[in-house]
C-alpha cells in the first residue's frame, strides 16, 4: 500500500487535537488549504514538505528517522518498531524510542504499518495525550515515501551497499570485480565471479561474516584505524588518485591503499572513495547510530553581569533608533543613488558616513536595516532609494523598535553580508567582564565572512531561508538561556546579577543538535545574526535580554512594555551654554530636534547631542524664513536655562548683517523714472495676475515672464520696452508619496489558530464524502508508483501526451526519477529515453510483481488515480 | 536606569551635568581616568583616551572600577563598544614591566608570553634589547630605557617602569614653613608623585606649582636640576626657593644665557639645553654635571622636542613634571607619558577655585565699531594686512583709556601684539611699556615696581606671556592678540588668576573690532574661554563710554 494511501486513512482517524498539532508543526500542509485528507496526505508525502519537516527535526529525531529508513522496506512489508530499533541505536531504550517514533508519526513522517500489532488499551493512556498514535514498543512504522529522497545518498552517514554501488556506475562494478578477483587470488575465501553484480554480492557476503573484518583489520597497516575513523560521520572521502590499482599482497601499502586493495573503500572516481554500507556498519559494531542521546549536550556558558546586559541592550537600541532617524533625515534631503551594477556605491556610503559621523560599515548595516523595514524604498524610475517612512517619526520609540524587529525577523535579506568594498568589517560585539571567555571578543567579532564584496542594498545579500534561521536561532538561544538560568538557580549557588553569555560556538553546537539539517546554512549567517540581534537589543553583552526572550516567545506586548519602562521619555528642554552650544541631555523630542538641527550643527555621537551654533547655522535658519526674535523666543521657551548673552549676540549680530543684500527671484522687472506711473500700475486690478511687487520707488518686479508682462502692459495701451528676455522657472518634480505601513506584529512560524480551525473544518466536512483524487494527489501517487517501480525494477504503463496533444500508452521500465524528469528504458526499442513528468498523464504498474504487500496486491495494476478512499475500503 | 549626572557618548566623550546633585561626586570619580576637555557652565565634557586610561592604571585603578564608575553615574546606557574598548585598553598597561634584575640589570618582564613575542619582533625595538633570559624575560640595554618606553607606548603596549631610580647625591633641603603651609592639595600632589616614582602633576595656573616642586625637593633631599621655560621664570624659581626653603643663595645656581653656575640645585632653561652649536649641544653635559637625584620640568606642555630626546637618557633619575595642562599643541602627550611619567595628580580646576585658592576670572569682550574711514581701509586692504588694520584700530585706544579710568586704583595690564599700538597706548596712559627690546634688568625692575604697587599700569607685549608672576594684576585688557592659540589664552589668563588678597574676581577685557577678522578670532577665543569655564560677556564700547 502506498504511503499516501496509508497516511490518508491514518490522518482521517486522528483526533482534532492531533491534527491541530500536525498543522501547527507543518504549516505548509495547509498553505494553500487542502480539500480533503487525501490531498493532505499527498502534500505531507511531497518532497518539498518532507524536506521542510526534516529541517525542523532534532538530532535524535533525525537519527531515529534514518534508522527507520535504513531498517524498513515498504515493498517487503518490513517495518521498524521501538524494539527492533533499539539495538540499532546504541544508547537508546525502547521506551525512549516509542516516544520519538510517535513524535515522528504525529508529524506524518512515519506511519504505522497497517499490519503491525494492534494497539493495547493502555496505549491510550494519559502518558501520550498529544500523540496521534499512542503505540507500544512493537508498533511497526514505515517512513513516508519521500523521506528516502530527502535523506539523500548517505543516511546516518553510512555508505551504499556493494550492490548499489556496482549498479550506480559500470566502472565501479568493474572495479569491484577486479578487487574480488585479486582478493581471491590473494587467498581470501571469495567466490569466483563472472559479472560485477556477483562480485558485489560476493564481497558483501564475505564481509558480512562476523569474523572477517576484525581478522582483516589485525593485518592492516598501523594507522588504518585513524583513517577509518574519519569516515565515522560521512561515508564519502576525498583521496588523491583513488582509482589506482593496488594489490593486497604488496608489502608496502599505505592505509588507504590497503583499504582500497581489500575492498573496504570503493573508489567512486579518481578523487573520491566511499566506505560501503556493510563496512561502515561493521565498524559501528552493527549499530546504525553510535552515539544516540535524547538530551542535548550540556552547554557550559560563561557569565556576564546583568547590569552590563541591560546597559548594552538599551544603549544599542537608543543608538540605533537615533541613527536611523538621522539617516532618514539625510536621505530625505538627498536620496541614495544606486550603482548600475546594483547596490549603493562607496561614494554614497562615504557621504552618509560623514553625515552620520559613523564608519562606513555601520552605514551599510543601517541602510540595510532601513531598507528591510521599508523606511527606504527603491524608486525604480530614478534608481534611487528614497525615504518613505511616513509613520516613523510619529511613532514612539518602542513602536519604532518593534517595527524594526518585526521587519528584521521577516526579512529574507542578511544585512550583515553587505559590506564596504575594500572596507573593514563591522566592529565586533564582545563581552565585558564575562568570566572565562578570554577569546570571546575575537570569536564573535569574526563578523560576516564576506563583509566586503556585496554592496549595500545589492540583491546578492538575499537569503530566502534567513527568516526561518533567525527564528530558530532565537529559539535555540532562548532555550540555552533558559537552561542556564534554571540550572544555576536550582543549584542554589547562583551568583546574583549574573546572566549567561551565549557564545556563537555554543549556539551553533545546540543548533546542530536541535536542527542538524539546517546548521550548515546557519554557520555563515550566524555572526551577522548575532551582530544584528545585538544592535536591536535582543542580546546585550552576549546574553539574551528579556526583550530577546519576549521576541523569541513572540510576545510583542511584553517586549513593548519592557521597553516602555526602560526608555526615558523624550526631553522637551535643552541646556544653552555660553560656548554657543545647546546640549540635549538625552533623547530629544523629534519636533524640537528638527528645529535645533536647523539652527545649529549637531556634534558628537551618543545618547546626548551637542548642537553648535555658528553664524553659518543661524544664517541657514534665516534663509528658511526664521527671524532673530523667533529664534530667541524658541530658544527661551525650550531652554531650561537663560539664553547666554554671547548666543543672543550671535543671533542678533547675524540677523543684523543678514539681508543687507537681498536676493530673490523675479520673472521680470519694470523700471521707470516716473514713480507715479509705477504706482498706477501697482493699483491696476487688471495687472493683479502679474503679482507686481515694489522694490524701490522706480522698480517693480513681477513673477510673470518679461514677455507676459509686456503683453499685459500693451493690452492696456502702454508701450513698454523689453530689456532682455526672461527665463522660465525650474520645473520641480515632486515624487509621489509611498508611505511604508509599519507592521507592528511579531509574525511567528506557527500559523494562526483561526486558519487551523478553518482547515480542520474543511477536512472534517469533506472526509465523509471522499472526492476522487484531486489534482494534488495524482502526481504524488504517480511519482510514488514510479519510485516503487524503480526500486522493484518492474515495467509500468505510462500514458504520455506529446507536444501535439496526442496521447499514447507505452510500457517502459523506469530507471530514475528526479528534477521533473523520469529516465526510462524502452524494452521494445531497447533504448533509454528521458520523459518530462508533466507529459505523463497516468502511471500504472504493468504487471503484478508479487512482492507488493498484500494490501496493495488487491489492486496490483490499479491506475494511480484510484482514490485513496476506495482503496481504503477495499 | 539611574538618574546620574553623566552621559557617556559613543564618541568617547563623557558629559557631566554640573548642576546635578551628584555632580561633584561623579567629577571626582571620573577625573582619575578621563581628561576634562571643555567646561562650559552647564555641561562639562571629558574625554576618554588611551593615555588617560593608562594614567588611571598607573594610579592603581583597574578596568572594573572604571566600568563601575561609568555605569553607576551614567544616566543612559553606556555604549557597549566603549566599555569593551576601555577594558581592552586598560588591560594593555603593565603587561610589560621594566624591572631591575640582580644578575642581569635592567630587564623587561611579562606574564603574557605572546605580548613579549610581539614586542620583540617589532623592528625598531629589537636593537634596544639584549639577550633573552627566559620565556618571559629579556635584557634591556640600560641606555635604551627611555627609548624603549617611547616605542612601546607607540605600539600600544605601555610598559610599567618598576626599575627604580639612582639615589643621586644627597643634599639637605627643608621647607621653611614658619609663615605659610603647603595647601592640602599640594601636599597630596607631592605624596602621589613620590609614591609613583616619576610623573606629572597637573595644577591650574596660580595654584602654586613652584611649591609642589620645592616640596618634592624637600622630600627627595638630593641635588636637583630644574628646567624652566625662560630666564625670568628661572629667577622666580630661585626667589621662591630661597624664600620657601632652607636653601641659600650659594646653593642655588642659574644656568642661563647670562650666568652658568652649576650648584646643588641648578635652574636651567630649555633654551640653553637645546642650543645647538656646530651640530653639537654644548650645554648638554649639564645633565651629567652632577649626580642629580631629581629633575623638575616646569611647564611640561611646552617641553621642546630635543629635551624629550635628552630625557630619554635620564630614565634612571626621578622626574617631576609640572604643568597646567597635559594638552600639547603638537600632540606629543604620549612622550610626556612615557618619558616623564604618568599623571600623578590632577586637581580639578573648579575644586581649587571653589576652595578659594585661585580667583575666578570674568571675561568681557568689548565690541568697538570701526570708524568709517578705517572700515573703508579695512575693506580695501590685502588679506595679509587686514588683521593688523582692525586690531590696531584707533578707537581701541580710547576704549582702553575709558577702561583704565573705570578701574583706577587696580593693578592693570594692557596686552597687545603690535608694538606701535602699544607704544601709543603707553604714551596716552603715561605707563611704562615692556617689549622684546626691554632688557632683562629693566623688565625685572618694572615688574618689581608693579608688584610693590609703585606702578599700577603696565603695557606689555608678547614677552609677558610666559611664566612671570604678577600677583596683584587684577585687570587685563587685551587690545590685539595673535591668532587664538589655546596655549596663549591659557597663559594670559594665568596672569590674572593669581589669588587676590581681598578675593576680588579678576577681569579680562578683550577689545574686538566689530564685523572684522578680529571678531572671527574673538569667536574662537570666546569658545575656548567658555569651554574653560570662564564667565563670558559681550559689551558694546558705547555702554562703557556711557558708564564712565
Amino acid at each position: 500500500m502506498s504511503s499516501i494511501r496509508a497516511l490518508t486513512t491514518e490522518l482521517a482517524a486522528r483526533s482534532d487535537a492531533a491534527l491541530r498539532e500536525l498543522l501547527s508543526a507543518r504549516p505548509d500542509l495547509m498553505a494553500p488549504p487542502v480539500p480533503d485528507f487525501a490531498a493532505l496526505a499527498a502534500r505531507a508525502c511531497g518532497r518539498a514538505s518532507t524536506s521542510r519537516a526534516l529541517d525542523g527535526l532534532s538530532l535524535p529525531q533525525l537519527q531515529v528517522l534514518e534508522a527507520v529508513h535504513l531498517s524498513t522496506n515498504e515493498d517487503q512489508g518490513l517495518s521498524a518498531s521501538a524494539v527492533t530499533l533499539a539495538p540499532l541505536l546504541a544508547g537508546s531504550t525502547p521506551t525512549v524510542l516509542v516516544g520519538l517514533l510517535e513524535g515522528l508519526s504525529s508529524l506524518a513522517l512515519l506511519y504505522p504499518h497497517p499490519q503491525s500489532p494492534p494497539l493495547p488499551a493502555c496505549g491510550q493512556s494519559a502518558s501520550h495525550p498529544a500523540g496521534a498514535h499512542p503505540g507500544n514498543e512493537h508498533t511497526g512504522f514505515l517512513p513516508v515515501s519521500s523521506v528516502r529522497d530527502v535523506l539523500g545518498l548517505h543516511p546516518a552517514g553510512l555508505g551504499r551497499s556493494f550492490q548499489v554501488l556496482a549498479r550506480t556506475q559500470p566502472a565501479i562494478g568493474v572495479r569491484l570485480q577486479h578487487t574480488a578477483r585479486t582478493l581471491r587470488a590473494a587467498g581470501y575465501p571469495l567466490d569466483d565471479v563472472e559479472d560485477p553484480a556477483a562480485a558485489a554480492a560476493s564481497l558483501q557476503s564475505w564481509l558480512d561474516r562476523p569474523d572477517t573484518l576484525p581478522a582483516l583489520l589485525r593485518t592492516a597497516p598501523p594507522t588504518t584505524a585513524e583513517v577509518l575513523a574519519k569516515f565515522s560521520t560521512g561515508a564519502m572521502g576525498s583521496v588523491p588518485r583513488a582509482g589506482r590499482l593496488v594489490s593486497p599482497t604488496s608489502p608496502t601499502l599505505t592505509p588507504v591503499e590497503w583499504l582500497l586493495a581489500h575492498g573496504l573503500l570503493v573508489p567512486l572516481d579518481d578523487d573520491h572513495v566511499e566506505l560501503p554500507y556493510n563496512v561502515g556498519l561493521a565498524l559501528r559494531n552493527g549499530a546504525l547510530i553510535q552515539d544516540f542521546a535524547v538530551e542535548p549536550p550540556r552547554a557550559d556558558l560563561p557569565m556576564t553581569r546583568e547590569s552590563l546586559r541591560i546597559n548594552a541592550a538599551l544603549g544599542s537600541i537608543a543608538e540605533l533608533l537615533r541613527l536611523l532617524t538621522e539617516l532618514l533625515a539625510l536621505v530625505q534631503h538627498q536620496p541614495v543613488t544606486t550603482l548600475r551594477t546594483g547596490g549603493v556605491g562607496v561614494r554614497e556610503i562615504r557621504r552618509l558616513s560623514e553625515g552620520l559621523r559613523i564608519d562606513a560599515q555601520q552605514v551599510v548595516l543601517l541602510l540595510e536595516l532601513a531598507a528591510l523595514a521599508r523606511l527606504l524604498t527603491l524608486n525604480v524610475d530614478t534608481s534611487r532609494w528614497e525615504d518613505t517612512a511616513a509613520g516613523w517619526l510619529a511613532s514612539s520609540r518602542e513602536d519604532q523598535w518593534l517595527w524594526l524587529v518585526a521587519a528584521w525577523l521577516r526579512s529574507d535579506r542578511a544585512p550583515s553580508l553587505a559590506g564596504v568594498p575594500g572596507g573593514r568589517r563591522a566592529e565586533s560585539s564582545g563581552t565585558v567582564g564575562a568570566t572565562g571567555t578570554p577569546g570571546m571578543a575575537g570569536a564573535v567579532g569574526a563578523g560576516p565572512e564576506n563583509g566586503p564584496g556585496i554592496n549595500a542594498l545589492a540583491a546578492e545579500a538575499q537569503r530566502p531561508d534567513a527568516p526561518l534561521l533567525r527564528r530558530l536561532t532565537l529559539a535555540v538561544m532562548a532555550e540555552l538561556h533558559g537552561e542556564s538560568v534554571d540550572s544555576s538557580s536550582g543549584g542554589g549557588e547562583r551568583e546574583p546579577g549574573r546572566v549567561p553569555v551565549l557564545p556563537p560556538e555554543a549556539i551553533l553546537a545546540r543548533f546542530r543538535w536541535r536542527h542538524p539539517r539546517l546548521a550548515r546554512r546557519l554557520h555563515r549567517l550566524l555572526p551577522g545574526f548575532l551582530h544584528e540581534a545585538e544592535l536591536l537589543g535582543l542580546t546585550g553583552s552576549g546574553s539574551l535580554t528579556r526583550l530577546g526572550s519576549a521576541v523569541a516567545a513572540n510576545n510583542a506586548d511584553q517586549a513593548l512594555a519592557l521597553l516602555r519602562e526602560s526608555l526615558p521619555q523624550p526631553l522637551r528642554t535643552i541646556l544653552l551654554q555660553a560656548d554657543l552650544t545647546a546640549v540635549a541631555p538625552g533623547y530629544l523630542h523629534p519636533e524640537l530636534a528638527r528645529e535645533l538641527q536647523l539652527l545649529a550643527d549637531p556634534e558628537g555621537q551618543g545618547p546626548a547631542t551637542i548642537y553648535r551654533f555658528s553664524s553659518a547655522t543661524i544664517r541657514r535658519a534665516l534663509d528658511e524664513g526664521r527671524q532673530a526674535g523667533g529664534i530667541l523666543a524658541f530658544l527661551r521657551s525650550s531652554s531650561s536655562t537663560e539664553v547666554p548673552q554671547p548666543l543672543q549676540y550671535l543671533i542678533e549680530d547675524t540677523a543684523r548683517r543678514y539681508g543687507q543684500v537681498r536676493v530673490g527671484r523675479a520673472g521680470a522687472y519694470l523700471h521707470s523714472e516716473d514713480e507715479t506711473a509705477l504706482q498706477e500700475l501697482l493699483s491696476l486690478p487688471a495687472l493683479a495676475s502679474l503679482r507686481l511687487l515694489q522694490l524701490a520707488p522706480t522698480v517693480l518686479i513681477s513673477q510673470a515672464s518679461a514677455v507676459e508682462v509686456a503683453d499685459a502692459l500693451r493690452s492696456l495701451g502702454l508701450a513698454p520696452a523689453l530689456d532682455a528676455a526672461g527665463t522660465g522657472p525650474d520645473v520641480v518634480r515632486i515624487a509621489a508619496d509611498d508611505p511604508a505601513a509599519p507592521t507592528l506584529e511579531l509574525a511567528g512560524m506557527v500559523p494562526d489558530t483561526v486558519d487551523v480551525d478553518a482547515q480542520l473544518h474543511v477536512l472534517r466536512t469533506r472526509s465523509g464524502v471522499p472526492q476522487p483524487g484531486g489534482a494534488e494527489v495524482a502526481p504524488q501517487l504517480g511519482l510514488e508508483l514510479l519510485a516503487k517501480a524503480i526500486r522493484l525494477k518492474t515495467p509500468v504503463r505510462l500514458s504520455l501526451v506529446d507536444a501535439g496533444g496526442n496521447a499514447e500508452q507505452l510500457v517502459l521500465v523506469p530507471l530514475s526519477v528526479g528534477g521533473g524528469r523520469v529516465r526510462v528504458f524502452d524494452p521494445v526499442r531497447e533504448t533509454e529515453r528521458v520523459i518530462s513528468i508533466h507529459r505523463v498523464a497516468d502511471v500504472e504498474l504493468a504487471g503484478d510483481d508479487g512482492s507488493s504487500p498484500p494490501s496493495s496486491s488487491a489492486t496490483p495494476s490499479s491506475p494511480a488515480r484510484i482514490t485513496p478512499a476506495q482503496n481504503g475500503n477495499a | 536606569m539611574t538618574d546620574g549626572p553623566l552621559i557617556v557618548q559613543s564618541d568617547k566623550t563623557i558629559l557631566l551635568e554640573v548642576d546635578h546633585p551628584q555632580a561633584t561626586e561623579a567629577r571626582h570619580a571620573i577625573a582619575a581616568f578621563a581628561e576634562l576637555e571643555r567646561a562650559p557652565e552647564h555641561m562639562h565634557s571629558y574625554r576618554l583616551t588611551p593615555l588617560g586610561l593608562w594614567n588611571a592604571r598607573a594610579a592603581g585603578l583597574d578596568a572594573e572600577q572604571v566600568l563601575d564608575t561609568l555605569l553607576q553615574y551614567s544616566r543612559f546606557p553606556v555604549p557597549h563598544a566603549l566599555l569593551i574598548d576601555v577594558e581592552e585598553t586598560m588591560s594593555r598597561y603593565g603587561r610589560l614591566r621594566l624591572e631591575k634584575d640582580p644578575i642581569h640589570g635592567l630587564v623587561m618582564r611579562t606574564d603574557d608570553y605572546p605580548v613579549l613575542e610581539e614586542v620583540m619582533h617589532a623592528k625598531k625595538i629589537e636593537p634596544l634589547l639584549g639577550p633573552r633570559i627566559d620565556a618571559s624575560t629579556v635584557v634591556v640595554h640600560s641606555s635604551s630605557r627611555g627609548a624603549l618606553k617611547q616605542l612601546l607606548l607607540k605600539i600600544g603596549w605601555p610598559a610599567e617602569d618598576l626599575a627604580g631610580y639612582v639615589d643621586g647625591a644627597p643634599h639637605p633641603i627643608q621647607l621653611k614653613t614658619d609663615d605659610w603651609h603647603l595647601r592640602p592639595y599640594q601636599q597630596l600632589a607631592v605624596e602621589n608623585f613620590w609614591a609613583g616614582g616619576s610623573g606629572v602633576v597637573v595644577l591650574p595656573c596660580g595654584a602654586g606649582k613652584t611649591l609642589v616642586g620645592a616640596a618634592a625637593m624637600a622630600t627627595s633631599q638630593t641635588t636637583t636640576l630644574i628646567l624652566v621655560t625662560n630666564t625670568v621664570s628661572a629667577r622666580q624659581w630661585k626667589d621662591e626657593l630661597l624664600r620657601r626653603t632652607s636653601l641659600t643663595d650659594a646653593e642655588v645656581g642659574e644656568y642661563s644665557g647670562a650666568v652658568k653656575e652649576v650648584r646643588p640645585v641648578t635652574i636651567a632653561t630649555y633654551q640653553m639645553l637645546t642650543m645647538k652649536r656646530g651640530g653639537l649641544f654644548p650645554h648638554l653635559e649639564l645633565l651629567d654635571a652632577n649626580d642629580w637625584g631629581l629633575i623638575v620640568y616646569d611647564e611640561v606642555h611646552l617641553l621642546p622636542a630635543p629635551v624629550f630626546r635628552m630625557t630619554a637618557d635620564l630614565q634612571a633619575r626621578r622626574r617631576l613634571g609640572l604643568t597646567a595642562t597635559l594638552v600639547r599643541e603638537d600632540g606629543r602627550e604620549g612622550e610626556v607619558f612615557s618619558l616623564i611619567g604618568p599623571k600623578r595628580y590632577d586637581a580639578p580646576w573648579k575644586d581649587i577655585e571653589a576652595q578659594g585658592y585661585i580667583a575666578p576670572a570674568d571675561c568681557v569682550e568689548v565690541r568697538v565699531d570701526l570708524p568709517r574711514d578705517e572700515r573703508m581701509a579695512y575693506a580695501m586692504a590685502d588679506d595679509g594686512d587686514k588683521y593688523r588694520l582692525c586690531a590696531t584700530s584707533e578707537t581701541k585706544t580710547g576704549v582702553v583709556e575709558q577702561l583704565v579710568r573705570a578701574h583706577a586704583g587696580e593693578q592693570l595690564l594692557v596686552i597687545g601684539q603690535y608694538i606701535d599700538q602699544l607704544d601709543e597706548i603707553a604714551e596716552r596712559l603715561d605707563a611704562p611699556v615692556i617689549k622684546g627690546e626691554t632688557s632683562v634688568k629693566e623688565r625685572q625692575r618694572l615688574f618689581d615696581a608693579f608688584r610693590r604697587g609703585e606702578v599700577s599700569t603696565l603695557v606689555v607685549s608678547k614677552v609677558a606671556n610666559f611664566s612671570i608672576d604678577l600677583p596683584e594684576a587684577s585687570v587685563a585688557i587685551q587690545v590685539s592678540g595673535s591668532f587664538g592659540s589655546r596655549q596663549e589664552e591659557a597663559q594670559r589668563l594665568g596672569r590674572l588668576l593669581r589669588p587676590k588678597s581681598d578675593g576680588r574676581s579678576a577681569r579680562f577685557y578683550t577689545l574686538v573690532a566689530r564685523d572684522t577678522l578680529d571678531q572671527d578670532f574673538a569667536a574662537k577665543r570666546q569658545r575656548f574661554l567658555a569651554e574653560q569655564g570662564y564667565a563670558y560677556r559681550i559689551l558694546d564700547a558705547k555702554d562703557i563710554a556711557a558708564a564712565s
